[in-house]
Formats: C-alpha cells, sequence, structure tokens
C-alpha cells in the first residue's frame, strides 16, 4: 500500500466511494483518506479552521477532512471582553466539536508539531502522522517577545489575548484590584488581531470602574499613535467616561507621546516605557504579534512574520497545496477578525473543493463584519464587502462598507448592542453547529 | 393597489442606485449564489437560519422580497444599521443570486435553530393575548395563515425570532426611523402600544 501513488489510490478507491461517510470514522488511517476520494488536513479548529472544515464537507461529502485542534473546547475571544468586564460568564464562551463531527469532520485532539509540506504530512506531539492532499493551516497568531514577558509573567500579567483561563484570569485580577489603582493595559503595535479589541476592552473595563471602583482609571499604553475606530472611541469615551477631561475613566498615551513600553516586570509588577515606569496589581499585556509557530515551522511565514497567500485561493506563495488562513495569514485588505476569518475560510474551502474535483478557481467574495461595545448598552460597528480584483492581486478591494455614524440617538446604540450578542450566536453556529 | 404601489417604486429606485454604483468584474465569471450568501451566514446563520435572536432568519423566504429589502436598505429607503453598507458592495445580479439562494433553504422555526441560546423564551400567556391583538389589528389581512404566508411583500413572521419581531415592530412604530411599511399597516401600528406589539410578536413567533 505505501508505494501507491495518490493517482492510483484514486482510481483504486473511486469504485468503494460509495461506502464513504460511515465506514472510516476511525482514528489516523495509514492511508491518505480511507474510502474517500481525497483528504484535507486542517490544523486549527476556531473562526477560520472550523468553518473551512465544515464548509468542504458541505459542498463536496467525498472529501475526508481531518481536523487537528490541541484542546477539546474552544473559547471565543469576540465577547470576551465582556466577561473581562464581569457582565457575562465564560461558559457561554465555550464550544466544542460535536457539530463538525456531525458533518463528517474527523476530529483529532492532538498538538501538531511538524508540516512536512514536501511529503505533504503533519506530525503530532503523539507521534501520528496524517498524510494530505491539501493542507488547511489556522493556527491563530503568536507573540512576539517582549522582555521580561515569558510564560511565568503571563500568568501574573495576562495578556487574555486568546480566550479561556487567561480571560478568567484578567476578569479575576480586574475584580480583586483595589480602588484607585489603575487597570493598566499594553497595546500592541499593528498588525494584530482583533483592531478595535484592545479599545473595546478598555471601554469595558472603565464601565465596570465606573461602577465598582471609581477612584480607579484605565490607563492604556499604546504603540501606536491611532487605532481602529478612532473617532467613534473616543467621541464615545467622551459621552461616557469623561474622556479628555481631568476625571476622565480612560487615559491613552499614543506611541509617540511615550506609550511604546519596552520590558516589564511580572515580579514587581512593573511596565517600563522609554522614560517612565508604571506599576499596578492589574496589568494587561497585549503583546506584539504574529503568524502562529507552526506556521513558522512549517515555513510559511515571510520576512514580516506572516503568511503570504493567494488570495484568491488562500494557497501559502511559499508552499503549493497548502493554505494559511485567518490571522496568521497577510491577507492584505482584510482585519484580523474573526468575521473575516469566517470568511476566508469559505472562500478557501470552496477554492479547495475546486482544485480536488480539478475545477476552476471559483470567484471568490469576502465580508467583515465587527461589533465593539463601549458599555452593555453601546454598540458600534464596522462593515464591508470586498472583491477580488485580478489587476491588483496582492490586496482584496473594499467595494463598500464603513462605520457606525459619529453622532446616532442611544437606541441606534443600543441596538447595535444587541446585534452583538446576535452576531455572536450565529456566527458560532455557523463555525461549530 | 396600495401595497404593491409602494413595492414597485421602491424596486425601481433601488434598480437605479444599483445600476449606477457597481458593474460586474470584467473579464472573469462572477461569484456564485452560495459563494456571496455564504458571506452572510456570520450573522443570518449557515443557510440563513439564524442562530441569534436579534437577527432573522431568512431561508426559504421569497426570492422577490429579498431582493426588495435588498434594494431598500442600499438606497436607504429602509433604515438599518449595516445592512445598508454591505448592501451597498453587490449589485442587482448579485443581491438577485444572494435572494435565489436563500429562497431555495429550507424554513426551520427559530426556536430550532442550533445554540439558540440567550433569547427571549416565548410566552404562552402573551403568544395568546398576541392572537386576540393580531385579529383586532387584522393583521391578517396580509399576514395570511397566522404568518406563515408569505409572497413578494409580504415576510413569512411564523417561527420568526421572537426578539427580532419586537425590534422590528417596534421600528415601524419609530418616527425617527420612517420604515417603509403600507399605509394601513402604519395606521394600525400606531394604535398599538409597545406592549401589546410585543404580544403580538409572541404570537407570530409561537406559530409552529
Amino acid at each position: 500500500m505505501s508505494k501507491l501513488t495518490r493517482r492510483n489510490f484514486v482510481k483504486l478507491t473511486s469504485s468503494v466511494a460509495a461506502v464513504g461517510l460511515t465506514a472510516c470514522a476511525g482514528g489516523p488511517s495509514p492511508s491518505i483518506a480511507g474510502n474517500y476520494k481525497h483528504r484535507v488536513v486542517i490544523i486549527g479548529g476556531g473562526y477560520a479552521g472550523a468553518v473551512a472544515a465544515k464548509y468542504i464537507r458541505m459542498a463536496d461529502s467525498s472529501v475526508k477532512v481531518t481536523l487537528i485542534e490541541q484542546s477539546k473546547n474552544y473559547y471565543s475571544c469576540p465577547l470576551s471582553n465582556w466577561v473581562v468586564a464581569g457582565f457575562r460568564d465564560i461558559s457561554v464562551q465555550k464550544w466544542g466539536y460535536e457539530g463538525l463531527k456531525g458533518h463528517g469532520v474527523e476530529v483529532v485532539h492532538e498538538k501538531a508539531t511538524m508540516v512536512d509540506a514536501v511529503g505533504k504530512k503533519v506530525k503530532t506531539a503523539s507521534g501520528n502522522t496524517f498524510k494530505y492532499d491539501q493542507l488547511i493551516v489556522a493556527p491563530g497568531v503568536g507573540f512576539k517577545n517582549l522582555e521580561g514577558y515569558d510564560s511565568a509573567a503571563m500568568e501574573k500579567m495576562p495578556h487574555a489575548w486568546k480566550a479561556g483561563p487567561q480571560t478568567v484570569t484578567l476578569a479575576k485580577q480586574l475584580q480583586a484590584m483595589k480602588n484607585g489603582d489603575p487597570f493598566i493595559m499594553v497595546a500592541p503595535p499593528n498588525p494584530f488581531r482583533c483592531p478595535p479589541g484592545p479599545y473595546e476592552r478598555a471601554s469595558l473595563v472603565a464601565h465596570y470602574l465606573k461602577k465598582h471602583k471609581p477612584k480607579s482609571k484605565v490607563l492604556i499604553l499604546d504603540a501606536k499613535d491611532k487605532f481602529s475606530k478612532f473617532g467613534l472611541f473616543t467621541g464615545g469615551w467622551k459621552q461616557l467616561y469623561g474622556y479628555g477631561t481631568a476625571n476622565s475613566m480612560i487615559e491613552w498615551v499614543p506611541g509617540g507621546e511615550g506609550g511604546k513600553v519596552s520590558r516589564v516586570d511580572a515580579n514587581s509588577m512593573t511596565v517600563y516605557t522609554e522614560m517612565e515606569e508604571f506599576t499596578s496589581s492589574c496589568i494587561n499585556i497585549i503583546p506584539a504579534q504574529k503568524a502562529n509557530k507552526i506556521a513558522e515551522d512549517a515555513g510559511l511565514v515571510d520576512g514580516k512574520g506572516w503568511c503570504p497567500v493567494n488570495l484568491k485561493t488562500f494557497e501559502s506563495k511559499i508552499h503549493k497545496d497548502v493554505y494559511v488562513i485567518g490571522d496568521s495569514s497577510a491577507a492584505a485588505g482584510l482585519p484580523k477578525s474573526g468575521y473575516a476569518a469566517n470568511s476566508e475560510a469559505k472562500v478557501c474551502a470552496a477554492a479547495v473543493v475546486a482544485k480536488l474535483n480539478h475545477k476552476g478557481v471559483p470567484t471568490p467574495s469576502y465580508v467583515n463584519t465587527c461589533y465593539s461595545m463601549l458599555s452593555p448598552d453601546y454598540g458600534i460597528s464596522v462593515a464591508a464587502v470586498y472583491k477580488f480584483d485580478a489587476a491588483k492581486p496582492d490586496k482584496v478591494q473594499k467595494v463598500s462598507g464603513g462605520l457606525s455614524p459619529s453622532q446616532a440617538p442611544d437606541f441606534i446604540r443600543k441596538q447595535e448592542a444587541l446585534y452583538n450578542e446576535s452576531w455572536y450566536q450565529s456566527i458560532m453556529a455557523d463555525t461549530f453547529g | 393597489m396600495q401595497r404593491a404601489k409602494i413595492h414597485m417604486v421602491v424596486l425601481a429606485g433601488g434598480f437605479l442606485v444599483g445600476g449606477m454604483m457597481f458593474g460586474t468584474s470584467k473579464a472573469e465569471a462572477g461569484a456564485t449564489g452560495a459563494m456571496l450568501a455564504n458571506t452572510c451566514a456570520g450573522c443570518h446563520g449557515t443557510n440563513g437560519l439564524s442562530g441569534g435572536p436579534a437577527m432573522p432568519t431568512i431561508a426559504g423566504m421569497p426570492a422577490e422580497y429579498l431582493d426588495t429589502i435588498m434594494a431598500d436598505f442600499k438606497s436607504g429607503d429602509r433604515p438599518s444599521t449595516i445592512m445598508g453598507r454591505i448592501a451597498k458592495g453587490y449589485d442587482v445580479k448579485e443581491t438577485a443570486l444572494i435572494s435565489k439562494f436563500f429562497a431555495s433553504k429550507k424554513w426551520e422555526n427559530a426556536m430550532s435553530a442550533p445554540q439558540s441560546q440567550n433569547r427571549t423564551m416565548i410566552d404562552a400567556k402573551k403568544a395568546k393575548k398576541g392572537k386576540k391583538l393580531a385579529k383586532k389589528a387584522k393583521c391578517g389581512k396580509c399576514h395570511e395563515d397566522d404568518g406563515m404566508a408569505q409572497d413578494e411583500d409580504t415576510p413569512r413572521m411564523a417561527g420568526q425570532w421572537v426578539d427580532y419581531l419586537i425590534f422590528k415592530m417596534q421600528d415601524l412604530k419609530n418616527k425617527h426611523l420612517d420604515v417603509p411599511q403600507p399605509k394601513k399597516m402604519a395606521k394600525r401600528i400606531k394604535k398599538l402600544s409597545a406592549s401589546e406589539l410585543e404580544a403580538i410578536a409572541h404570537f407570530y413567533a409561537a406559530v409552529k
């Protein structure tokens, strides 16, 4: 069997393809796809990877899809800032993989450790090998080094930029913080996962402080001089948290004015900028980001630290038959958001299915819809539709979209807050249901 | 007919705007209905079966109705938070493909949608009260068969998310929003209080 080429293998198995679905549910199989015609392996089961798995199966049930995801449960980053601010339980951020299994996806809870793009196989920490015809890599972000910020420091100064235990740690620290202490947030340079995320978090923490610790404030030490939804955030902060006044609940220090943090010390709970040092019992470090380690190790990353891809298919520009979707990809034009990851996954799924069936590359279409909260009753959004233009293949082109209006009555802000929660329910159902 | 007239005017407006904004791409074939419509699923759920109480399920709705709604969002005739921004990204051909895609999918009542949590539960008492109110307000003249019926002007209401129905009925009354609606319906809605409209929403949401 081992000498079988893929072409022969397809010929052999096409006669038994009808056996299909149930016959082959078991663990990793020594052949490429058992009774299936093709096998797609996906690394990472989040907003990107889980959707790709489901939509490949929905489009072509003759494809065997194996999802390699270390964790048995997934915690959603979107809406996790609500948990930090204490008005949402972490349990409703938690999702499992039963729904994907229902679509016939083989889910393997192991850690992928090695991609052999030449031999077309993935190895896991438990020593299993998974051969593939097409591989989709969707591992999310990795963090760049920050002096003093090692794994022990992460426990004391949580990033909470991958939802789960870190989210809970930060929420607990905020609750335990003394009235009068600052909530210090270190915000990352571009590009990073969820561009408005740090500022939503700052808003919701300010909302919590206003209620429970009115002598405290949020201090954002930022590497940047501007951020996503800037006008909407700062406008809302003025309205809700006295931004710009002496009593503001939020203080934002841009990079150009000394906001850049060069090192941290978890023992003394101190962060250092070029000129100053800041201490608190509650410090949230959101480090600079890059593609996840597995993508780096697979050689999928360019000099900038992200994975260059063909934007029409999300196939890597470095390795053939390997695709990168979600936050690790360098998808110029698209933000590193959950919705964009969902959209990328569907474009990629369609491209992979077309390729396996020897059809032409489908014309893609992409959407992003991203809500942020400034308080539990105050939502804002950005939305856009994008197209691929063959004349400008290095960036997807925005064809429509925009932000919430800068001035809007309270009921509109409230409606957007309600839509945010429903957005979450629908996109999670689309991902895991 | 009053309703048909409104519909036609709105449609013509929509086409005009659509035609001016974007042409289809040159040599390449456009995106398929599935490719375009799958981008909607992040909010409206897989195949248009919404998982969130404030987002409507659109699976199985008539293509003509969905076309009208998209054209109205695009022209701004129908107020929205984000749908106007999104609808402008598609030309008439593309919205027609999207509408067709969702029209071809099977409706499922909201309560049986996957992962439906954090929602308002249907209140049998309110639903009972709502049934009487709906009869009195003659909602059934257009929303026939207890809201099960649908056509190019009329969305299905039976089995829709109760939260969504409540919001939309409130919107119909909201002077700031000026939602397009038949004159007779506007008159009837005006006479109903917020709690009465809520009861009517419970009634329609509860119909199976």
